[in-house]
């Protein structure tokens, strides 16, 4: 009995001293918020926004993926990797944009839908909260917008990502997206302010809503409603041809009066490549092909036009040519471009790169890039109109008008009068090619006008005319991508698309 | 009952009685844990004695009846006749037994036991002190009792000695100065006595390492191997010595139902994956490893410092340390000094390192040329070197233009290796003491990599009193890295394995090449010499614990202990990238900036600091009644622990030369980050074993465990364990059988827990790093990018276990075999989350279960044939792990060609997961009548199975095809030694597993590296249909025809390897004791010598896991090496 009495003693000696004292587990995260104590401030309300904007800098919004896919169309080739896009040897399981493209665009929505569900439980000036609304729409309608444009319809989630209700999702008809888009960039124009000042700049505006519904309008034939939404964006008077077409793509001239909407970098933080892809690497070269197609001086074709001269090919063509292509012989990096580094086609795209004709660099290094990749232009809007404008009721003054402008500043002459719609059509396209080369436009055009299944069911050639890539194209399968096998299997319920 | 044991009996011929004198073995460690217990138990005990002419005998009895002891002693010794007068009324019992020693004219010594060992008086005529030469005489018995012959006793530093007779006796002329006696048998531990003035002794050898007497380390305590009720494996320091182990953690391997993969041989980075029965997790699966009780790193001893390794494999030995033991728990005890003369040992070797296995590359330039012109025409695409480069390369000479390099002899070489370690150890009655000082210094085999180790290891215990004893355990370390400034998996994935034989390393004139030549997907040659050479990346670790300990005997002989230990290790990183040129032989005088991650001259430096402390305190309470039969023991114990992290780095460029490279010397782009975190664990433990006659054993463990990792509520957590044995060779009825020693019987069941995820794993975090910029400012942004389930708790491991221990002829074999059944559920791991959900990273959640099932077969042999002593052992553990659940979802792993592995209902976890390959396609006909596979599908490419039979091969004819876990592993070992000579061979096995090794020389030509000799000249043409590899193909630029995952890729990584093989000499003792030298043994030591595998890539032994061969390869180590004790 002692002893137990002493047993007991003991033990309480021990453990008297901390039994009651639970709170010793209780810890606290020292470098993390988390949902329980988010959505109080305003800081985090612009924070949370601007988690919105970061998910652009993904490759496949602007970096790597979305600047090499010139070479699925027949501007551009690449001589290494990323080739059966444009051989035809992809399926569901081969290509991992397929289900990145996928996954980063619904990154972006989980986070928009996050906001608007959200933004009213923070105390903020009616300016703002009407600010962060519209800029969400618009991500909402550019993320959305996106999977359309490669995918078709998808499942369409608007609130915030909750695992149990959204995984099994059937896909959306591609309407319903659309009619979704529309409905958030009509919001998002109605919400956005015109401008911004300061660090603020870089922010989706008015504009840009208008300028991304009209684009979306036009990849849906919609004419009329796609020249009302350019002419809109022209009519908001902000915008204008900035006068350097090579100028456009340097650091030092970001943000001018031709920008409407861009993804904004800055070394070291937010950095991207792109010297080395396209110097270095060359990972996308202009094809023949490309070269062939910047007209003369005088606006004929070269095989044409009087000014061409077999000897010296690269000579009195669209300057847009040098401006945007490296050509053996010509200047580049303070030298002559040599064949031999232009290893893949004997040419090099100088757009989007940092270096100058006439200023000596040596070679770049990753992640030393922050040239803002340029989402809507107003040259684009221009062009844009003049597409839909010609659809819509044929070329009259105001198609000239458009296409002449982009020509006065690449030093072009105006577009002949008296052009069919037909004969303003062709010439409406082959400015697209020209003034958007390198700018992830092309792929879209060519698919959203059926001609990929004739321009991509062709050879790419080099420079000395020899072939690169054999390139193939099937109609009824291609104009979609498959959705990644991985992606159905996360989620079996949604279809594939034809032919995969 | 009568419970005197005449000595004579034991001596005589029916000693079928099998009585006591069993001695527990005093390993070094335990020396404290036994002095205690038998101070106290002898100086607690009281004893009333009244006798008028009492003769000697009744007086014992007497005595005897009163307390727990027993007297042995040899028949003579006592005079019968005489009558004694005693009274004592409630007196110390030391005082009684020497007061009756000094009537009865003998000396007394107790054992540990309770045995009280009765022997004639030395001295007894004062004067004979003075002779120079004096007579001892004694019996050296077994264990259990038996008189040994043969044994060898010598005066300690001296030539003087004798062997024992047949009889076990043995007598001896000693010189009057002579302090110790020297006992030595092969398969006995040798013993050194004291002489003190005594002239008889009776000495009991102890079997080396496998007696049943043994104690081995448990949770908070240590137990007798016969009385365990666990699956507890153990190491002891003989097994350690002498190999050139670099890590701890490899000194596990060839402990039964221990999986112990080295994967990869860098110096200071060389931790062996160790996996105790099976995998029970896809999280940590690392066993929780304790070093003197405190939570610690394997990496971080000195092998040369640990006295003994404990593995608690079951849930009844491993309960007591609830949410942590899932994995199962290493105890590593540190040595620690023990009572007698200041002993110095030195221990030291000498080596040479070389890589086991490199990929056997293609290194001349137009083979490999020639391969990449086929592969890409195989592919339809054009070619990428022309016809004029391949004759320029064909018929050119200048090494600097016309390389034919091979990149491993660039960047492998054999490189030395030595350690040195010196202890210091002894001790009075009242103190022990042991210091030991290590330094070890290993060249890597790989160009640019090397590390040092400083360790120290100091371990005191000052016995205050008979109740109070405290002490100090000191281990600290200091590990200094150096590597190239690339994480090592990468430098040798890219650097060593990708590099090209056109490539030169360095061209003649001294500068560092680079190539004119360009291959597509390897534009840019990250000369790996330059970057060895000029990069740095330091790594320094420094980490020193300090153990303080107390124990005091309360009344009733309850023992308090309290334990505070303050581990602290820092880490110290500093990473230099350099700006460094390479030149092309064709324009030899235009630089080229080499191209390193990140690209620019910068510094980058990382603290890491950490303090986890630990404080527990236990009770404990052993009791015996007094008719032995029933003994219990009681262990109550509670602790806190507290692990606090927490990190700062620094990163800046604008270095004017790659001269300076401190932080300071850095002037742009400053970036810095850094945070800290705690995590706490607070638990109550507890243990309770009943024994009865040490034949019927019954043990009870529990801890209550609460974990700060999980939200309130959710948080504490109970892991029971109960074990019972039966030893039925104290069984009456068995024990006429002569062939049996022991055998027992041991069942277990426990439950234990895995709390081993990331810190706030129950909340969904935002995340600010989602930043970015407007208009060239920064800005902050966030986001919740990973989903949290706020319900979470630990995995729970049930484990249930069977096992038998069987020893026959006298410890000659012995046999331990066991059977367990180990279940995880609520394992954590993160939900699959479609990406249309946000592309969130899924939740954490208490998700699936799975079992291992296995049994463990332990076999040793030992035995003497004439001079030689030898002993064999072998083990095999069979696991078979299994998903049981999984919800009916899947989770599957992916890698750049779709679907790798899976875990699967059904299927063991990471089971890999491909297309089954019928082989290579010889016709167009073939390709017709199958299943569509592709379109650009030609003869040569590898065939798959339909296995839905749809016509086409898809996603669908994915299933399990192979293993990421063995079937089973085994190892088996041989000791033996002859004359001083001493020899071991050690070898592990592993069976039925597979690697998927992809990428650089995994498939040839990947992505522009090259392509291995085997794959060139075994792929497929037109002309070689019968080839082994389909026709050469572009695995990452191309149609990916050949490089979807499938079995034709996966490869069987079964192996059998002489990890060690050792040949010993030791030095004859009289040669050496004029210079005060007792012992000293040279040996030579061969590491990985032989290895049997159909997996030539790289080495087997390697991180199954891992698609591609980016492992620091392992090495085979030749030492030399040097034991002296002073």
């Amino acid at each position: 009995m002692k002893k137990l009495i002493y047993i007991g003693i003991s033990l309480l000696f021990i453990f008297q001293l901390y039994s009651c004292n639970e709170s010793y587990l209780d810890t606290v995260s020292t470098d993390s918020y988390n949902e329980a104590n988010w959505w109080q401030t305003e800081n985090q309300a612009i924070s949370s926004i601007n988690g919105c904007y970061s998910v652009m800098r993904n490759a496949q919004i602007s970096q790597y993926e979305q600047l090499m896919e010139d070479n699925y169309t027949p501007n551009s080739y690449s001589h290494g990797g990323d080739v059966v896009l444009a051989t035809g040897a992809h399926n569901p399981g081969n290509v991992a944009s397929f289900r990145n493209k996928w996954d980063i665009c619904y990154q972006g929505i989980g986070r928009t839908n996050n906001v608007l569900d959200n933004i009213d439980r923070v105390e903020l000036s009616q300016t703002l909260s009407d600010r962060i609304k519209g800029e969400a729409h618009f991500l909402r309608a550019f993320y959305y917008s996106t999977l359309v444009n490669y995918f078709g319809g998808v499942p369409l989630i608007l609130e915030s990502p909750d695992f149990a209700e959204h995984s099994d999702l059937p896909r959306n008809t591609r309407q319903e997206v659309i009619n979704q888009v529309l409905q958030d960039l009509d919001e998002a124009v109605s919400l956005l302010p015109v401008s911004y000042t300061g660090s603020n700049i870089g922010r989706a505006t008015k504009g840009a809503a208008l300028a991304l519904k009209a684009r979306i309008l036009l990849y849906e034939s919609r004419w009329a409603d796609a020249v009302n939404a350019a002419k809109q964006v022209m009519d908001l008077n902000k915008y204008s041809l900035f006068p350097d077409y090579r100028g456009l793509f340097m650091v030092e001239n970001e943000n001018n009066s031709e920008i409407i909407f861009d993804v904004q970098y800055l070394v070291p933080e937010y950095a991207h490549s792109y010297d080395v892809y396209l110097e270095i690497q060359i990972n996308a070269a202009p094809t023949l092909d490309m070269i062939n197609s910047y007209l003369m001086k005088d606006g004929l074709p070269m095989d044409e036009s009087p000014l061409y001269d077999p000897e010296n090919p690269y000579e009195n063509r669209d300057p847009r040519m040098h401006q945007t292509c490296v050509i053996p012989g010509y200047m580049f990096m303070g030298k002559p471009a040599v064949r031999s580094k232009y290893f893949s086609t004997g040419f090099g795209f100088k757009k989007y790169t940092s270096f100058k004709d006439n200023v000596a660099a040596s070679s770049s290094s990753p992640g030393t890039n922050d040239i803002n990749y340029i989402i809507l232009r107003y040259a684009d809007v221009l062009l844009m109109y003049a597409e839909a404008k010609n659809e819509d009721g044929g070329p009259d003054d105001s198609v000239y008008e458009a296409i002449n402008e982009i020509r006065a500043r690449a030093d072009m002459p105006d577009v002949p009068e008296g052009l069919t719609k037909e004969q303003m059509r062709e010439v409406i396209r082959h400015e697209r090619r020209i003034e958007l080369v390198m700018e992830g436009r092309y792929y879209h055009d060519i698919r959203r006008w059926r001609t990929a299944e004739v321009v991509m069911n062709a050879n790419a050639l080099n420079i000395e005319g020899d072939v690169v890539q054999t390139r193939s194209f099937n109609p009824a399968r291609d104009y979609l991508w498959p959705l990644h096998e991985v992606t159905i299997q996360e989620n079996p319920v949604l279809e594939q698309n034809p032919g995969y | 009952m009568k419970k005197k044991r005449d000595w004579s009996l034991l001596q005589g011929e029916s000693d079928k009685l099998k009585l006591g004198l069993k001695k527990m073995k005093l390993t070094i460690i335990f020396t404290m844990l036994v002095i205690l217990s038998f101070g106290n138990s002898y100086s607690q005990v009281k004893v009333s004695l009244n006798f008028e002419k009492a003769n000697i005998q009744q007086v014992l009895e007497a005595i005897e009846d009163q307390t727990d002891f027993i007297f042995l002693y040899k028949d003579g010794i006592l005079d019968t006749e005489k009558e004694y007068s005693i009274e004592f009324t409630n007196a110390d019992f030391e005082e009684v037994l020497k007061s009756v020693c000094e009537k009865a004219e003998v000396d007394f010594e107790v054992r540990s036991n309770r045995q009280i060992i009765l022997t004639e008086k030395v001295g007894n005529n004062a004067s004979s002190v003075s002779f120079q030469q004096r007579t001892v005489s004694g019996l050296v018995t077994d264990a259990s009792g038996q008189p040994l012959p043969g044994v060898t006793v010598i005066v300690t530093g001296t030539t003087i000695g004798t062997v024992t007779t047949p009889e076990g006796e043995f007598s001896l002329s000693i010189p009057a100065n002579a302090q110790t006696l020297q006992f030595s048998f092969v398969g006995m531990r040798s013993q050194e006595i004291p002489i003190e003035g005594r002239t008889t002794f009776t000495v009991v050898m102890e079997e080396e390492t496998i007696g049943l007497d043994e104690v081995v380390a448990v949770g908070y305590g240590v137990q007798r191997k016969a009385t365990l009720t666990g699956s507890v494996a153990s190491v002891e320091s003989e097994f350690l010595e002498s190999r050139p182990l670099t890590n701890t953690s490899q000194a596990l391997q060839g402990i039964n139902g221990i999986y112990v993969n080295q994967e990869g041989g860098q110096p200071g980075n060389d931790n062996a994956t160790i996996r105790i029965r099976g995998v029970g997790t896809l999280n940590d699966n690392n066993p929780l490893v304790l070093v003197d009780g405190i939570e610690y790193n394997l990496r971080d001893v000195n092998p040369n410092d640990v006295e003994s390794i404990s593995v608690l494999k079951d849930a009844a030995s491993a309960a007591i340390y609830g949410n942590r033991a899932a994995n199962g728990v290493i105890l590593v005890t540190t040595k620690k000094g023990k009572e007698g003369k200041m002993t110095v040992e030195y221990n030291g070797y000498y080596g040479w390192q070389e890589a086991t296995y490199l990929p056997d590359a293609v290194t001349n330039s137009v083979d490999f040329m020639t391969a990449m012109n086929t592969a890409y025409t195989n592919e339809g695409q054009p070619k990428p070197y022309s016809d004029a480069q391949l004759e320029e390369f064909r018929t050119g000479t200048d090494p600097d233009l016309y390389p034919n390099t091979d990149w491993h002899a660039e960047l492998f070489s054999v490189a030395p290796m030595n350690e040195h370690n010196v202890r210091l150890s002894g001790g009075t009655s009242s103190v022990t003491y042991s210091l030991s000082l290590g330094y070890l210094n290993q060249e890597g085999i790989l160009i640019a990599t090397d590390a040092k180790r400083y360790s120290l290891n100091s371990n005191v215990v000052y016995k205050y009193s008979d109740k109070l004893q405290f002490g100090a355990i000191v281990n600290g370390s200091y590990w200094d890295r150096n590597q190239p400034s690339v994480s090592i998996d990468d430098f040798v994935l890219t650097g060593v394995n990708r590099p090209l034989p056109i490539h030169p390393a360095i061209l003649s004139d001294g500068r560092y090449g680079d190539t004119w030549l360009v291959t597509p997907g390897h534009n840019l040659f990250r000369n790996p010499v330059a970057i060895a050479n000029e990069s740095s990346n330091r790594n320094q670790s420094k980490r020193a614990m300090i153990n303080l300990f107390g124990e005091y005997t309360l009344p009733f002989d309850i023992k308090y202990k309290a334990t505070y230990a303050i581990n602290n290790y820092d880490i110290y990183n500093h990473r230099f990238i350099p700006e460094t040129y390479i030149f092309n032989p064709k324009q030899p005088d235009v630089p080229k900036k080499l191209r390193f991650d990140p690209p620019n001259r910068s510094v980058q430096r990382t603290n890491n600091n950490n303090i986890d402390i630990s404080f527990f305190q236990t009770l404990n309470w052993d009791w015996r009644d007094n008719s032995e039969q029933h003994n219990v023991n009681l262990l109550l114990g509670f602790s806190r622990e507290s692990f606090y992290r927490s990190n700062f780095n620094a990163y800046v460029e604008g270095f004017l030369g790659n001269e300076l490279t401190e932080l300071n010397a850095g002037t742009i782009n400053k970036d810095l980050g850094g945070t800290s975190s705690e995590s706490k664990l607070m638990s109550y433990f507890g243990r309770a074993n009943y024994g009865y006659l040490d034949k019927y054993l019954l043990e009870f463990n529990f801890r209550y465990d609460g974990s700060s990792r999980f939200a309130e509520g959710h948080r504490w957590g109970f892991f029971p364990s109960v074990s019972a044995a039966w030893r039925i060779s104290e069984e009456p009825w068995i024990q006429n059988l002569d062939a049996i020693s022991d055998l027992k019987l041991r069942a277990s069941w426990g439950q234990l827990g895995n709390q081993n995820i990331s810190l706030y794993s129950f909340v969904s975090n935002i995340n600010i790093n989602q930043g970015g910029t407007f208009n060239k400012t920064i800005v902050p942004g966030s986001a919740v990018t990973t989903l949290a389930d706020p319900n979470i708790s630990w995995e729970k491991t049930t484990l249930t276990n069977i096992g038998l221990d069987l020893t026959l002829w006298s410890n000659k074999l012995q046999i331990i075999v066991d059977a367990f059944d180990k279940k995880t559920t609520d394992i954590l791991a993160r939900i699959n989350v479609p990406g249309q959900v946000g592309n969130l990273t899924g939740p954490i959640t208490n998700l699936y279960s799975m079992s291992n099932k296995g049994f463990e077969i332990n076999v040793t042999h030992l035995n003497s044939v004439g001079d030689v002593n030898y002993r064999v052992g072998g083990n095999i553990a069979f696991v078979d792990n299994v998903v049981d659940y999984l919800a009916g979802d899947e989770q599957y792993t992916t890698n750049r060609y779709g679907n790798i592995s899976v875990i699967k209902e059904g299927y063991p976890v990471s089971s890999w997961y491909l297309y089954e390959a019928l082989g290579i396609f010889q016709s167009q006909e073939e390709i017709d009548s199958h299943a569509f596979q592709h379109a650009k599908t030609a003869p040569g490419d590898i065939k798959y199975r339909d296995v839905n039979d749809d016509g086409k091969i898809d996603i669908d004819d994915m299933r399990v095809m192979g293993r990421s876990i063995p079937k089973f592993t085994y190892g088996f070992n041989l000791e033996a030694d002859y004359k001083g000579f001493d020899f071991s061979a050690f070898f592990q096995g592993v069976y039925d597993i597979d690697v998927y090794p992809w990428h650089n020389y995994g498939f040839g030509l990947y992505n522009g590296a090259g392509i291995t000799k085997d794959q060139f000249e075994n792929s497929w043409t037109p002309d070689n249909k019968d080839a082994k590899y389909p026709r050469l193909f572009l695995p990452a630029r191309g149609s990916q025809i050949n490089s979807k995952n499938s079995t034709f890729w996966l490869k069987d990584a079964s192996y059998l390897r002489l990890k060690n093989v050792q040949l010993g000499y030791t030095v004859k003792s009289e040669l050496l004791s004029k210079a005060d030298i007792s012992r000293v043994r040279v040996y030579v030591n061969a590491q990985n010598y032989l290895t049997f595998s159909k997996y030539k890539l790289t080495d087997p032994e390697k991180d199954i896991l891992k698609q591609n061969i980016g492992d620091y390869p392992n090495s085979k180590v030749l030492t030399l090496g040097l034991n002296v004790t002073f």
